[in-house]
């Protein structure tokens, strides 16, 4: 039973680390042009991988919100709606990247102090049980 | 490819009709990719059940169709507090509303026909309106601001030293001097109660007087409602004694505070069946037998206010008691 709420609050709060990383990843691969199939196998094989009915809505929100652009264009026959990163996307992926890269350097450097404390913890109990 | 067709066909139905081409175009785009590449890797035609399989995975039509739309909530997680704390604040104005209002309609009415099983039937409905009205006014502003006017930021513009004073830390655990004040108060009201009969005056004050001059006469089912009340506040005086030497039984004494309340609930409720509380004397005219009915009519109206007001506080206290186990588990939970 526990373990179980705890999944469950793993997998919400993974969801909630996710959510905002998939926008970042999905703005910074939209510098080059794609649709959504090929976006979605782009991401992937980079080792994120997004469910299409996540994916696909959020590229029309992204759109909304001026962030990218789309036009249809016909490819191998087929129509097909081809997303890219607008001005104004590529300004605020710039801002929100350096944002990113803000909060990993802090939180390395905090998992860094804890290592440091336990490393130094270890050697002391090494230490101590030698002495005795 | 009838597959497809058919969920788009189900996808669109949930879609506004201003984008719904546009957006069913993509999706079947994407779909059909989605097939190709699986087509590619098998290196054979999908059957109808992989196609099945791809739909399922995209996603429930309803679902899928509720992520392209631009409003995903009624009210949003910024005004959801400020909304739950509008109902909470309110509903207690909205019991004492419908209250007066009831009551009120039944002085209005003579002191005549007040129905008060219709009146406890009728509330719930009362309570459904009102909340239905909140919950449209807040959504209506969470539509509309934004569309209409800009979003109204409520993390900003207040004070800190607007703040309320500090209070003292609430205990929730009674003290011993609490518990031995309440024993004492308790014992007093129990003298008290068991002096009125000897001593009447102590009860109606210079009242006694005219209650003899009277020509009613009280029933006998005030002697035995007199007895239970005594027991009640007997068995009660005996628990908080108990308690006050126990520690560690809150548990207890709320099990106890909720079987006292029950027994209280049966007593009232009996004096409700009673419906007649008075009788007339020897020497009674037309007109005191008139003042007669609307007295007893009036003793049981008492009777049954008191009867909703205490089965009003057992639900509360009942409430209240599975939200703290609950929240004692969620706690327990969070510790493991």
């Amino acid at each position: 039973m526990v373990s179980m709420i705890q999944n469950e609050l793993f997998d919400s709060l993974r969801l909630e680390l996710r959510r905002g990383c998939l926008i970042l990843a999905v703005l910074a691969q939209l510098r080059v042009e794609h649709y959504g199939y090929t976006l979605r196998k782009a991401l992937a094989d980079q080792g994120l991988a997004i469910e299409e009915s996540t994916l696909y809505p959020l590229l029309r929100r992204l759109e909304t919100q001026g962030l990218l652009t789309s036009e249809w264009r016909e490819e191998e026959k087929r129509n097909k709606r081809f997303y890219r990163l607008s001005a104004e996307g590529a300004a605020i992926l710039e801002q929100l990247l350096a944002e990113w890269n803000g909060i990993n350097d802090s939180l390395h450097k905090i998992l860094e102090d804890k290592k440091d404390k336990k490393d130094k913890e270890d050697k002391e109990d090494k230490k101590e049980t030698k002495e005795r | 490819m009838d597959l497809l067709e058919r969920y788009l066909q189900a996808v669109g139905e949930y879609l506004p009709a201003r984008t719904k081409a546009d957006t069913l175009a993509e999706l079947r785009e994407n779909l059909l990719a989605e097939m190709e590449g699986r087509e590619e890797k098998l290196g054979r035609s999908l059957t109808q059940s992989e196609v099945a399989d791809v739909l399922e995975k995209h996603g429930r039509p309803v679902l899928v169709a509720a992520r392209y739309l631009p409003q995903q909530h009624l009210i949003g997680p910024a005004w959801f507090p400020i909304y739950w704390f509008t109902l909470k604040r309110s509903f207690p104005f909205v019991v004492l509303v419908y209250l007066v209002t009831q009551v009120a309609a039944w002085l209005f009415q003579g002191g005549k026909g007040l129905d008060v099983g219709a009146a406890i039937g009728h509330f719930p409905s009362v309570v459904l309106t009102f909340w239905a009205v909140v919950t449209l006014g807040f959504a209506c502003f969470e539509y509309a601001q934004g569309r209409y006017f800009h979003q109204v930021d409520i993390s900003k513009g207040w004070n800190p030293n607007d703040l309320p004073k500090l209070e003292p830390a609430r205990s929730k655990r009674p003290s011993l001097a609490g518990g031995v004040a309440d024993v004492i108060v308790s014992s007093i009201g129990m003298l008290w109660l068991l002096a009125i009969p000897y001593k009447p005056y102590l009860i109606l004050g210079p009242l006694v007087g005219h209650l003899r001059e009277m020509p009613f006469g009280l029933t006998p089912e005030w002697h035995i409602f007199y007895w239970q009340i005594i027991s009640l506040l007997g068995v009660q005086l005996v628990l908080k004694t108990v308690m006050v030497f126990l520690h560690g039984a809150e548990g207890w004494r709320k099990g106890f505070d909720m079987v006292v309340q029950v027994i209280g609930i049966l007593i009232i409720a009996v004096m409700v069946q009673a419906r007649t509380y008075m009788v007339p004397g020897t020497s009674v005219g037309a007109m005191s037998m008139k003042d007669l009915t609307t007295v007893n009519a009036a003793i049981n109206f008492g009777f049954k206010v008191a009867l909703v007001l205490s089965v009003l506080k057992l639900l509360w206290d009942v409430w209240k008691m599975i939200v703290s186990s609950r929240a004692e588990q969620k706690s327990f939970v969070t510790v493991l």
